[in-house]
């Protein structure tokens, strides 16, 4: 399996058997990942977006860190590539661009889950590093139940907009970036966006106002209408009557937002909807069931990138004892075991 | 270290800010917005958008506007006008939409 996890199939019905999953691969997933291996454990780490390093990654890659311990300064990158080649030891089973979907318990007490691709993970513990939840991208309300029958966050093939009226909505760069690409192709492209101001780069702005696509500024698609597909949207103009025009094809590029997803629905206790909480041991109130890093929460909790470190090692610890009740909670010093990795000069 | 909307805010309410916030943890009053400082993460993708400059870490309050970084707790944890109970932490501005109120500080704001 290589470090930067190409190991994901994305092949329906895949069965997947670790002695530890983790649930998301940011900074403490990764740790926990290597940490696995310290404890003689397999382990899987799955995380909905397609890349590893969470909200580093994806947030500040090249923003250089100053309370990482033992780095008195680091980029995001850095850091995520120095734990990505820590965890590379170890060998994890990387489930990249799938989202942990069911949880289910075996009747031996192992623990299942399904993820979105339809692959199956069985294994002795889970222990859930997700920081702050899964993106999924912000909802267009009104005409929600046209997703996939004309209504679409992404753009995946411009094919589907050939000779069709779209209707995009949103003010940032996406939302023009996509107008600019579709209007060439498209019968005709409104853009809607709710303020007078656009997010996005001046320069992309200034190139859509002079290109044919329709701008509707102070406005909002305030319904969708159409029989099995798309035919029509309805955009109000702050102050003024609502008006319907044709439409087959609505681009919602509104950005993304964050939150526990499907895990809302495990029965692991919550605080404020968000962070699960765990005790010192990092176990939940499920059995099996350990947490560590952002999306922990306990007295005094503090979240920082360090302190997850801790905290997963503490999960891998105490879950290794989980899945066999002889073992220690303390497995020795990492001195003590064979590591493959450079001394430095 | 949460950030804070302060009184620049008020009856201007321009709301780009809550299009960049990844944790969706600006919820809209009626003459301003509030960010709720248990849900927000510090990542500061709010304070740069703001036309009017009303957003700033607490920590970082204009010394005027001191009182926003309590009044935007408040918003969350008292019982705001037309409302029966304090809304908590709901987990996304999204869910609970418009909220059509404010808090007594920013309802009796010159």
């Amino acid at each position: 399996m290589s470090a930067t996890g190409a190991a994901s199939t994305g092949s329906t019905g895949r069965a997947v058997e670790v002695d530890i999953l983790i649930v998301g691969a940011g900074p403490s997933g990764l740790y926990g990942a290597y940490y696995t291996g310290v404890r003689g454990l397999s382990c899987a780490v799955i995380d909905s977006l397609s890349e590893v390093g969470g909200q580093v990654t994806a947030m500040y890659p090249e923003k250089q860190i100053y309370d990482v311990a033992g780095f008195p300064a680091v980029s995001g990158r850095d850091l995520v590539r120095g734990l990505t080649a820590q965890a590379a030891q170890m060998d994890p089973t990387y489930l990249l661009g799938q989202e942990a979907q069911q949880l289910h318990r075996l009747d031996d007490g192992r623990l299942r889950v399904t993820t979105s691709n339809g692959t199956e993970v069985t294994c002795g513990a889970l222990i859930v590093t997700g920081g702050i939840g899964t993106f999924t991208p912000r909802p267009l309300p009104a005409g929600e139940e046209f997703l996939g029958r004309g209504l679409e966050y992404f753009v995946p093939s411009s094919q589907e907009y050939v000779g069709r009226d779209v209707v995009i909505v949103g003010g940032g760069d996406s939302a023009l970036d996509w107008a600019l690409m579709l209007e060439p192709l498209a019968s005709h492209v409104t853009l809607v966006h709710r303020r007078e101001q656009f997010r996005a780069h001046s320069s992309s702005v200034e190139q859509v106002r002079a290109s044919g696509v329709d701008m509707v500024v102070n406005a909002q698609v305030t319904a969708l209408d159409g029989g099995p597909l798309l035919e029509k949207a309805e955009i109000t103009v702050k102050g003024q009557e609502p008006y319907v025009v044709p439409c087959q094809r609505v681009v919602a590029a509104l950005g993304f937002t964050a939150n526990l997803g499907p895990m809302r629905e495990w029965g692991i206790d919550l605080r404020d909807n968000r962070h699960l909480v765990v005790d010192s041991a990092m176990r939940t109130n499920l059995p099996g069931v350990f947490a560590a890093g952002d999306i922990t929460d306990y007295d005094g909790k503090v979240r920082l990138i360090s302190v997850g470190f801790g905290e997963v090692a503490t999960a891998v610890n105490n879950a290794a004892v989980h899945i066999d009740p002889h073992a220690h909670v303390f497995p020795g010093h990492s001195t003590d075991l064979p590591h493959d990795v450079p001394v430095p000069a | 270290m949460p950030y804070v909307i302060a009184s620049a805010c008020i009856d201007v309410n321009d709301k780009s800010c809550v299009e960049e916030c990844p944790v969706d943890c600006i919820y809209e009053g009626e003459r301003k917005s509030y960010i709720n400082p248990k849900e927000c993460i510090d990542c500061g993708a709010c304070e740069p958008v703001c036309p009017v400059e009303a957003i700033s870490q607490d920590r970082r309050v204009d010394p005027d506007d001191e009182q926003f970084v309590a009044d935007n707790r408040a918003f969350f944890t008292e019982v705001l006008d037309g409302r029966d109970e304090p809304l908590g932490a709901p987990g996304g501005a999204r869910k609970v939409g418009e909220l059509g109120t404010d808090t007594p500080l920013v309802q009796g704001w010159a």
